[in-house]
């Protein structure tokens, strides 16, 4: 049984050296510019909002992914978005308004 | 407003967005269970909140010499496994692939691997078929293949991490693995994605860092298609007492040794062994997928049990 988990342990070391090299030339010479820090709005077909499993807004301005029912926004770094809601950004403009508002009155 | 949330989404999400904002509309739910508050980091039990911070530490940590270290500790058995995994997904062209917790990319990149040699097998069975063609059809055929190397296919990688995900893309671009492939920081416990949009979930070395490990599954059962299938390869227990032995030996003698000394860090490879000496074993956990609502359960022992491939199907 040893002997046999030696083996299979060569074989995987061998194996493992050989996959270090690149498995696949690349087809086409990644732009990093464009595809690696740009957001995919294609991927927009996938993503909903984590709370409330409702769709959401590309902000391409702020770069985020909007919740609008919630008021919720969803940073995206280096092209990919941030799903956590405790990394996520409360949008309250018109509510912090309304009690701007209230205060001064 | 605060009490539309509560209508709309129920107390959970209320309490999830007081962490947004910092502040506690309400008073925080008091779970009679305790054991609900509080979980296993390594053997140290700490409140779950304070897990989520220690694992991300961890990964934090070792993003860095994340694979090398894998190939160190397992002998780059974790390259078989992985490969094992993919035989036993089988994935065609088309195939929608969610991989949770795949930050540094290992398996989505052997899927892409694995769509290709099949959508290569496919046009050369193509291209036998076809004997008497018109340059139009072959000029056709062309463009077709031109389009679409992966027939539809993609993979979403999604973890908790944003470090290992940087680490992961940049390997991607190194192997050129372009196409095809997103990335989405997210929590397994809460996953960005639509209802049944996958046809394949998996998670690798990687559910057993979760603090609430029955709502992880209850997502994958949500993001998977009718049909779906979800498959995790995790350590598990080994069934061989002699090799459980030297495994024990290795485990916490060595591997923290090579923690200290390939990526300076002890303690972060002391928690990894630990966490998958607490991690349920084989049949525990396919009891655990069933209770998710997953069917025709199973899993395959790797390497004595060292690893185990559980697989399940939403039907």
């Amino acid at each position: 049984m040893l002997g046999l988990a030696a083996c299979r342990i060569g074989a995987a070391a061998t194996r493992g050296l050989l996959h270090t090299a690149p498995r696949r030339a690349a087809a086409d010479p990644p732009d990093p510019a464009n595809s690696k820090k740009r957001f995919n709005p294609e991927l927009l077909q996938f993503l909903v909002c984590p709370l409330s499993h409702k769709p959401l807004r590309y902000e391409e301005s702020t770069n985020e992914l909007i919740n609008e029912e919630l008021g919720i926004a969803y940073p995206i770094i280096d092209g990919m978005p941030n799903m956590i809601p405790q990394d996520a950004r409360m949008i309250q403009k018109e509510k912090k308004q309304e009690e701007s508002e209230e205060n001064q009155h | 407003m605060a009490v539309v949330v509560i209508k709309r989404c129920g107390v959970g999400l209320c309490h999830r967005l007081c962490g947004i904002t910092g502040r506690h509309w309400f008073p925080r739910l008091q779970h009679t269970d305790r054991q609900y508050i509080e979980t296993q980091f390594g053997f140290e039990r700490v409140s779950e909140s304070e897990k989520r911070e220690k694992v991300q530490q961890v990964f934090d940590n070792v993003a860095q010499k994340y694979d090398i270290m894998n190939d160190l500790m397992t002998l780059g058995i974790h390259r078989l496994w992985k490969e094992r995994l993919l035989r036993l997904m089988k994935p065609y062209p088309g195939t929608q692939l969610l991989d949770v917790a795949g930050g540094t990319g290992d398996i989505a990149f052997l899927f892409l691997d694995y769509i290709h040699s099949q959508r290569e097998a496919q046009m050369h069975r193509d291209l036998k078929s076809w004997q008497n063609l018109s340059w139009l059809e072959i000029s056709k055929s062309y463009q077709e293949t031109g389009q679409d190397l992966l027939g539809g296919s993609h993979a979403v990688i999604c973890d908790i991490n944003p470090k290992m995900m940087t680490f992961g893309k940049k390997k991607a671009q190194q192997l050129g693995y372009t196409e095809g492939l997103s990335w989405v920081v997210g929590n397994a416990e809460e996953l960005p994605f639509v209802d049944e949009k996958f046809d394949i979930y998996t998670v690798g070395f990687g559910i057993r860092n979760m603090a609430h490990i029955k709502q992880a599954l209850q997502e994958a059962y949500r993001v998977l298609k009718p049909g779906g299938r979800f498959l995790c390869l995790e350590f598990s227990q080994v069934n061989n007492p002699l090799i459980s032995r030297i495994y024990d030996l290795y485990s916490f003698q060595v591997i923290p040794v090579l923690g200290e000394v390939i990526a300076g860090d002890w303690k972060s490879y002391q928690y990894l062994v630990e966490s998958i000496r607490l991690f349920p074993a084989q049949e525990e956990f396919k009891a655990m997928i069933e209770d998710a609502g997953f069917m025709k359960v199973n899993y395959h022992n790797l390497t004595s049990g060292i690893a185990a491939i559980h697989s399940g199907f939403k039907l």
